[in-house]
């Protein structure tokens, strides 16, 4: 008897070849047939009018910490995600020597913004190894985690205090070296490094401190182990954007590994840029590198309050040295005072049009509900004040309690988007899911993809979207036997509604440990989810107490 | 492939001086100097550790791309 049949689906194999209609069989776990199938199942789940299609891929994401306390890396389940990589941007929570964990926590807070709290309340911290972590999160894993190991924390282990200010020398870099190794057996799929992140004190993070000399070392032992380099580059600039590409194409040349940045953005001001990249990533792909790209589906956006530091005033000193580390009363107090808040509205005026075009999404008064939704132009207009008064105004009235929404900031022509995600040499990604919890929602992305980018514009075929969310990751990222709808295949299966499958909008949520909040979204259109051979999530019921998630550690 | 903007990894505690002297040769230091800084806007412009952390004064670091002409498109 067969553990589970999907019934009359749109058969998407993730291939790029065209739907069809068929049933999916599974037996322990794996995929054992795709035809009509006539055998009798335990459970048998109907897909007619739905597409059944191998389970997304979500190469770039932060989730490390939530995984420790949901292994379900809600909500990417929900979006159609089977499998995330955690681990990314020279960061990883191992391995992590115990006087070390508050450093990883600062690092952790100032550039994927997890609260403190949520470390304090959320985690116990109960490993050091790659292996112990990689055992610790192991327990209730609902999705598969292909986690990076990062650069930051392996020179932190090895120098300590010293990663933070020198080069390494040869001792170092070969502790380093056996450090990766035991990584790597461990389960991580390959290593991540940053070329621009700041640390807790707004100082490099440890990995930029290495010299090219050290992280050619490191991939020395990643083509050991034919596992993956991701990088996080300068990718406000293009040329050096090229040069970390030739810099990547030639470890890929000599050590025979394949390589990713991330991210690659498309703004109004560098279509040139972009081009110039490409053409870059062109020339070195048909040069033998393996260098990719990952492009991420959905615009800029980001929301906020006052009650938390946004990454939107970083750039404005006065107002970012009063938010980041103020309290709601500090930060009630600067906007009340009439000299410091002079200040600040004349260091925020040149970006007036900004605050102009700035949507208030959420407040808890009743007299202000009035305005959710409109631009602060129109609500200052009725106020008879200006954008960023009003901005500030409502703030106090609700305590720092009002949300605003920066939409479409970048990322959004539709043209220039749609013509990387489609391009053979580049990967769809970026995602950052469990990261940015406080700026914006990085979930949803695969949902948009499809809504965005093969109905509505529309830019791709459903298959060809299929393949760059399933097999094309797998592939790239050597995630053996996923990625496909296949017999011996591990059965991660999302059956969705090709008409309907959207992200839904974004909403404040106060489900992160210590009463924290983050941003989230919900999926439209994912039916049913499958993990292992389980039905993880259906839109019907939401998700099961299935724990079918592996860890992955790519290429045997 | 095409020609792109030539740059170079820093040496061992490289500094600005460092590095104009070993590619500008042709260039008087000061001005070598200033030109390089000029291409590297995004290492000149960060702020270089206190006078008394290790590296003081330097914000070369190095993993760095340091440019040694202007944007080939200026």
């Amino acid at each position: 008897m067969l553990d589970m049949i999907i019934k009359n689906g749109q058969i998407i194999d993730g291939t790029g070849a065209s739907a069809y209609n068929a049933d999916v069989a599974i037996k322990d776990g794996k995929i054992v047939e795709v035809g009509q199938i006539d055998q009798p199942a335990a459970r048998e789940v109907d897909a007619n009018g739905l597409v059944v299609s191998p389970g997304f891929i979500d190469p770039h994401t932060h989730f490390d910490a939530q995984l420790l306390w949901d292994g379900a890396a809600k909500p990417a389940i929900e979006h159609g995600v089977t499998t995330i990589v955690p681990g990314n941007c020279s960061l990883s929570l191992a391995p992590l020597k115990a006087e070390h964990r508050m450093k990883l926590v600062g690092m952790f807070n100032q550039i994927e913004e997890m609260p403190h709290i949520a470390f304090e309340e959320g985690v116990e911290w109960n490993w050091e190894t790659f292996d112990e972590f990689v055992q610790r999160i192991k327990q209730d894993l609902m999705i598969n985690v292909a986690p990076l190991v990062g650069h930051s924390v392996l020179r932190l282990w090895v120098m300590g205090q010293a990663s933070m200010h020198r080069q390494a020398d040869e001792t170092e870099i070969a502790d380093m070296q056996k450090l990766l190794r035991e990584c790597l057996d461990a389960g991580a799929i390959g290593l991540s490094t940053s070329f621009v992140d700041m640390d807790e004190r707004l100082q490099p993070v440890p990995s930029r401190y290495a010299t090219p000399h050290e992280l050619d070392a490191l991939c020395e032992v990643l083509k050991e182990y034919d596992r993956i380099l991701q990088v996080v580059h300068e990718f406000f600039d293009t040329d050096l954007t090229i040069a970390r590409i030739d810099q990547l194409a030639d470890l890929s040349r000599k050590h025979d590994i394949t390589t990713t940045l991330s991210p690659l953005f498309v703004n109004a001001d560098n279509f040139d840029g972009v081009d110039r990249i490409m053409s870059r990533i062109d020339e070195q792909m048909d040069a033998g590198a393996r260098v990719w790209p990952q492009v991420q589906t959905r615009p800029i956006d980001i929301s906020f309050c006052f009650a938390i530091p946004s990454l939107l005033f970083m750039r404005l000193r006065t107002w970012y040295s009063v938010i980041r580390f103020g309290t709601v009363e500090s930060i009630v107090a600067a906007f009340k005072d009439k000299d410091q808040r002079a200040k600040m509205v004349a260091e925020a005026q040149p970006m007036m049009k900004l605050w102009q075009g700035l949507i208030l999404r959420q407040v808890k008064t009743e007299a202000n509900q009035q305005y959710v939704g409109k631009t602060l132009t129109q609500i200052a207009e009725s106020r008879g004040t200006d954008a960023l008064n009003v901005m500030i105004d409502l703030s106090l009235e609700e305590d720092l309690d009002a949300h605003f929404l920066a939409a479409d900031m970048g990322h959004n022509n539709d043209a220039k988007v749609g013509s990387l995600l489609t391009h053979p040499n580049v990967m769809i990604g970026a995602s950052d899911g469990g990261a940015h919890i406080l700026s914006f929602s990085t979930y949803g992305d695969t949902g948009y993809l499809f809504s965005r980018f093969v109905r509505e514009t529309p830019t791709m075929s459903l298959e060809a979207a299929v393949k760059k969310v399933t097999a094309d990751p797998a592939e790239i990222w050597g995630i053996q036997d996923r990625g496909l709808l296949k017999p011996g295949y591990a059965a991660d299966i999302t059956i969705f509604d090709a008409k309907t499958i959207d992200r839904g909008e974004e909403y404040y949520v106060q489900d992160v440990p210590g009463d924290g909040y983050r941003y989230v979204r919900d999926s439209i259109g994912v039916n049913t989810v499958v993990i292992g051979g389980d039905i993880a999530y259906t839109h019907a019921e939401g998700y099961t107490d299935a724990a079918n998630g592996q860890i992955i550690g790519g290429r045997a | 492939m095409k020609t792109v903007r030539k740059s170079i990894f820093p040496e061992a505690e490289d500094t600005w001086a460092s590095i104009a002297a070993r590619e500008l040769t042709d260039t008087s230091q000061e001005d070598a100097v200033a030109k390089i800084q000029s291409w590297n806007l995004h290492v000149f412009a960060r702020r270089a550790p206190d006078d008394d952390a290790p590296r003081a004064g330097n914000p070369i670091l190095p993993s760095d791309v340091i440019f040694l002409e202007a944007p080939l498109t200026a």
